[in-house]
């Protein structure tokens, strides 16, 4: 996915992409990421679960204006199924 | 692909979903495209007055869109692009190297449509993106290349002239 992203970021359009791949996303350096340890196919967590999808997605997206270093990672460190989303 | 290579596939999706330590070993030992360099275009303005596009590697596509292919091992480089507004039970999945099954309940999980128009109407972000794109994250061998120089520069030439201004990518 940070291989498109890099596509995307390189055509002129600012990109952040949510992964569940710290290792990987470090080797391929997109521009803007969010972390979180996650299982696959989960990346806005579980289903039906609003608060905690709409917390991700503002993370993710506020990424967009707060991140100034190109290749930064934000880790939220939402623990999977622990944390309360308020 | 032979039924024992579907079997150890859906094993191994099963392991990695519940062991996700598993999956980061099997991450450390793979070898993947590395980064030359880091491409960057900053916000050209807040989020409130931006046109956000959402680009997925889940896999999403129409029901009535040609399935994307799991039979080449290497995977399928070719994308499905949708309205934003679309319905949401026209909407599936078709990839079988990651557990959707919370997706297929709640699509929410790996392409956040309602929420990004929850985020819309709040005044949160500007606008959407009149299109949402979806590829499957599987890709592999010579489907690289095309990747890299076919469908990922394309779809990146379709959201400037849709008139994205900022791009959330989700995986699968």
């Amino acid at each position: 996915m940070g291989l498109i992203q890099r596509v995307i970021e390189l055509r002129r359009i600012p990109t952040i992409g949510i992964t569940l791949q710290q290792e990987i996303t470090m080797k391929v350096k997109p521009p803007r990421a969010l972390f979180l340890r996650y299982p696959f196919g989960h990346p806005l967590g579980e289903a039906f679960h609003v608060r905690q999808q709409r917390t991700i997605l503002i993370d993710t997206l506020r990424g967009l204006e707060t991140i100034q270093e190109p290749g930064t990672i934000l880790t939220p460190g939402y623990v999977w199924r622990r944390h309360a989303f308020d | 692909m032979g039924k024992i290579q579907d079997l150890k596939n859906a094993m191994l999706v099963q392991l990695f979903k519940h062991l996700p330590w598993l999956a980061e070993r099997w991450a450390k030992g793979h070898r993947f495209v590395e980064g030359q360099g880091i491409p960057w275009t900053p916000l050209g303005k807040p989020l409130r007055e931006s046109c956000i596009a959402m680009v997925t590697t889940a896999g999403v596509h129409l029901k009535s869109q040609p399935p994307f292919n799991m039979e080449d091992p290497d995977g399928d480089a070719t994308f499905r692009a949708f309205p934003a507004d679309a319905d949401k039970s026209d909407l599936t999945i078709t990839h079988k190297y990651y557990d959707h099954s919370a997706a297929d309940r709640d699509i929410n999980v790996v392409l956040p449509i309602d929420r990004l128009r929850e985020l819309q109407k709040e005044g949160f972000i500007g606008r959407i993106a009149p299109t949402l794109y979806s590829f499957m994250g599987h890709i592999d061998g010579p489907h690289l290349k095309t990747l890299m120089e076919e469908t990922a520069p394309e779809v990146a030439e379709r959201l400037l002239r849709e008139g994205a201004e900022a791009v959330v990518l989700t995986p699968a």
